[in-house]
């Protein structure tokens, strides 16, 4: 574990820096509405943008505002202050209107050499796939002509199969959380996610095997205070994990963008098919990302599918301020999960924001004693 | 008689007290009614019987109580009644017999102008049910009420994704919690031919759903009715625009707050046009007469987007007092063109063009926002000659924060033309109170607006001097 965590401790970890230093071309990523399967086939490293927690956002407030999610505001920062001058290029999605609005004000005042913006449709009906289908086309021609490389389907077949087995060997790692008692945490399951985006998949895919051989002979975790779900917005604040599992809950599932959604419901694999009908499907199904439209049910059983497997006695649901995308499904979650029976804690929070611990841990204190069991 | 508490009923209320009224009311007729109401609802109706609104805001008002009472009497008769937003042509839901929409924003607005406290009780029963405070009052209002009870519709759609998150994902809210049908319409965020395609399809896609919900075709016949009613409205709309581009500004800033709903839920109704040609006939007539609100025109306001509602005179009234004219917000330049009648095809074509030229649409969910809201404002600023731009900063607009220092910056260069951004709740006076709001204008005009203006004329003073003015 101690590989991945090395990963995690700066926003532009060694091997990206070791990777540029080669001659090799980074671009940046934020959304899982992103296929890095492409930028992967053209030999560029996709980084996924990621602000680790880091709160200042003193350079982004100038463009964006304070009615603007905090993540989005971090991740400016860090494409303002100069973090991600390593970047060769940025890829946007319309993951979201403040996402959109935060590669906007990135490119106006700090424009990259390469910058393609895709666009995924928020319904998923024969109109938008067709659409979407061509729109990937347009992006992996635009990608292809910024690597000087000729795309083929046989180089997407095989970045697409390279992602199959990444996700296979990410749910059988976090299905090691799942256990009873686990035998990784919540925090642990993160990091294993965020250290994705820092490397070539080829070698990620390695070094996950890796520690799931090392992780095979640890021995389990103390038995947790509470079993709990995280769901929500996109986080990747390591130590807010580890703060709240510092209290007795354990994550031991989740349903994040830097989490499961990441790797569960993606299909199993590609083969003889288009590589890029795959991915159009794949962006429209199982992203099971709350900015699409008409797939409450989807995500309502991705969660209570979760909460059954990993036997999670609680569900915390966290969006940061102004996220509207999540703070208004986690509203809708909490309540149809209430009705059911499944205790709720919906958390709203700013990034980063350490001055604001004590208030969460007291939230989170009060959800662990609704649920009751070993203090 | 049982007491009216949800926002439609004590809206159509209000209306029917109004609707009392015979002809067109004296100074002291209007005072007596006025005296009746909650001092919150007479302040803010005072400005609709203001001498030179009266003609107009007594039709407007009438045109809202029948738009309320046709919804009534759908419901009535067992045709559905389906709550659409803002960013959508109606036209669409009138031309089918079987159906009446309501427009969620143009509740919530009738509800912040005329009902005592406001809308504040309805978006309470939001926050009631674990949303967050920053979703936007426009809809949450009235989606407030119909999770309250209140005259729930039978089906919700929603035109927002693409440009809006904080409405697709609370129209989807209401959907699940009432347990109602919701129909969606995709503005794709890609203005290149084949996202002009996507969307045609959407459209006719949508259309198909509707007819299968209401079973009911959507015939050549029933479009042409609506759309030739329609035409008028648009020819009437260039008039209206056409007479605001004087100076000074002949009409009064109130139009602004009539012409909205006249498009979100009636447009090409006889009740839309009759307000609409006596709104042309006021203005027309005080450009005739040289009459302006204040002894000068001191300022040309354009809003980049939305402005306040929840207190009219606080806001128009101070305004042309003031000699600010409010020229336009972004919901009313919707540029409509007319439609061509002459085939079921060309007449669905308008529609997809309407819809695509909608507010927030046009601007949010284009391919970049920033750009395609600079190039509109920069084009309506000239059009109608504005000095300045205003960005209220309604809170739940994360999409328009994100990219107003952009616009800002980008209005300046381009144009030369400064942004004042405020901060306040549209809908809602507990954010901001009006009060900080006119100061900030003040501010704003005094310091920036003015300072420019005669700053300009100081400059082509000196070349003037020196022989090159005039160039």
């Amino acid at each position: 574990m101690e590989r991945l965590r090395a990963l995690t401790r700066d926003v532009i970890p060694e091997p990206v820096r070791a990777f540029r230093a080669e001659g090799g071309r980074v671009v940046g990523y934020s959304c899982l509405t992103t296929p890095v399967e492409i930028l992967d086939a053209a030999g560029l490293l996709p980084l996924r943008l990621r602000a680790l927690g880091r709160a200042e956002t003193d350079l982004a407030d100038a463009r964006l505002s304070r009615f603007n999610c905090s993540f989005c505001r971090a991740l400016l920062q860090l494409g303002l202050d100069g973090t991600y001058d390593v970047l060769d290029g940025l890829i946007a999605s319309n993951g979201c209107d403040q996402l959109r609005g935060m590669y906007e004000n990135w490119q106006y005042a700090h424009e990259s050499a390469f910058f393609h913006y895709l666009k995924v449709p928020h319904i998923h009906t024969a109109d938008a796939r067709e659409y979407l289908e061509l729109e990937l086309r347009r992006y992996r021609d635009a990608v292809a002509a910024f690597a000087g490389v000729t795309l083929g389907d046989e180089e997407l077949a095989e970045a697409l199969a390279r992602q199959v087995r990444i996700r296979a060997l990410l749910r059988k790692l976090s299905a090691l959380r799942e256990q009873d008692p686990p035998r990784l945490s919540g925090t642990e399951a993160l990091i294993a996610v965020c250290a994705e985006g820092c490397l070539r998949p080829a070698d990620y895919e390695a070094l996950l095997r890796q520690e799931l051989r090392d992780l095979a002979t640890r021995p389990p975790l103390p038995r947790p205070r509470a079993r709990l779900l995280l769901g929500g917005a996109a986080t990747d604040e390591i130590d807010l994990l580890a703060d709240i599992e510092g209290l007795g809950g354990l994550v031991v599932a989740d349903t994040m963008c830097f989490g499961a959604r990441a790797f569960w419901r993606h299909p199993e694999d590609g083969e003889d098919r288009d590589p890029i009908a795959v991915l159009a499907e794949q962006l429209l199904t199982s992203t099971l990302c709350p900015r699409m439209i008409e797939q409450f049910d989807d995500r309502l059983a991705f969660v209570q599918d979760s909460v059954q497997r990993a036997q999670a006695d609680g569900v915390l649901l966290v969006h940061n301020k102004f996220c509207d995308v999540h703070g208004i499904d986690n509203a809708l979650l909490r309540l149809t999960l209430e009705e059911r029976g499944v205790p709720v804690l919906a958390l709203e929070k700013e990034y980063g924001a350490l001055g604001d611990r004590a208030r969460i841990r007291t939230r989170v204190q009060a959800l662990l004693e609704r649920i009751g069991g070993p203090r | 008689m049982t007491t009216k508490t949800g926002l439609f009923d004590r809206s159509l209320a209000l209306f029917d007290e109004v609707a009392r009224i015979q002809g067109m009311p004296s100074d002291a007729e209007v005072e007596g009614l006025l005296r009746v109401l909650p001092p919150d609802v007479g302040h803010n109706l005072s400005h609709f019987f203001a001498p030179h609104i009266r003609p107009a805001g007594l039709p407007f008002l009438g045109a809202l109580r029948s738009w309320l009472a046709q919804a009534l009497e759908a419901r009535e008769q067992g045709r559905k009644v389906i709550l659409v937003p803002f960013n959508f042509p109606p036209e669409l839901i009138m031309a089918f017999d079987n159906a009446v929409g309501l427009t969620s924003e143009v509740l919530t607005t009738v509800a912040a102008v005329g009902l005592q406290g406001g809308g504040e009780r309805y978006w309470d029963r939001m926050m009631a049910l674990g949303l967050p405070d920053h979703i936007c009052s426009a809809n949450s209002v009235e989606l407030g009420a119909v999770l309250g009870g209140d005259f729930p519709p039978d089906a919700i759609l929603s035109a927002a994704p693409g440009g809006c998150d904080a409405n697709s994902k609370i129209h989807e809210f209401v959907s699940h919690r009432l347990d109602i049908p919701q129909f969606v319409l995709e503005q794709p965020v890609d203005d290149s031919p084949e996202g002009h395609e996507l969307y045609r399809r959407y459209f006719r896609t949508l259309i198909h759903q509707l007819e299968d919900y209401l079973d009911e075709e959507l015939t050549e016949d029933k479009l042409r009715r609506v759309l030739s009613g329609a035409n008028r409205c648009a020819e009437l709309y260039w008039e209206l625009f056409e007479l605001t581009a004087l100076r000074p500004c002949p009409v009064p800033g109130l139009f602004n707050l009539f012409l909205a709903p006249l498009r979100f839920c009636m447009w090409g109704t006889p009740a839309a046009i009759e307000v609409m040609e006596t709104m042309v006939a006021v203005a027309r007539r005080r450009a005739a007469d040289g009459v302006y609100t204040a002894p000068e025109e001191r300022a040309r306001v354009l809003w980049a987007y939305t402005s306040y509602y929840f207190d009219l005179p606080g806001l128009y009234g101070f305004m042309e007092q003031r000699g600010y004219s409010f020229l336009s917000d972004v919901l009313d330049l919707y540029a409509p063109s007319p439609f061509d009648l002459r085939s079921y095809d060309s007449m669905v074509d308008g529609m997809v063009a309407a819809s695509w030229d909608y507010p927030m649409n046009r601007q949010m969910a284009a391919p970049s926002m920033s750009r395609a809201w600079t190039l509109d404002v920069a084009h309506w600023c000239r059009e109608l000659s504005a000095d300045c731009v205003v960005f209220c900063g309604h809170d739940a607009c994360k999409q328009t924060w994100s990219v107003i220092s952009i616009l800002r910056e980008e209005l300046m260069r381009r144009a030369g033309i400064p942004l004042l951004v405020l901060h306040g709740d549209s809908w809602m006076k507990t954010t901001t109170p009006m009060s900080a709001i006119q100061g900030g204008l003040d501010e704003f005009i005094n310091g920036v607006v003015r300072q420019r203006r005669s700053g300009r004329r100081r400059v082509r003073r000196r070349l003037s001097d020196r022989g090159g003015a005039g160039r």
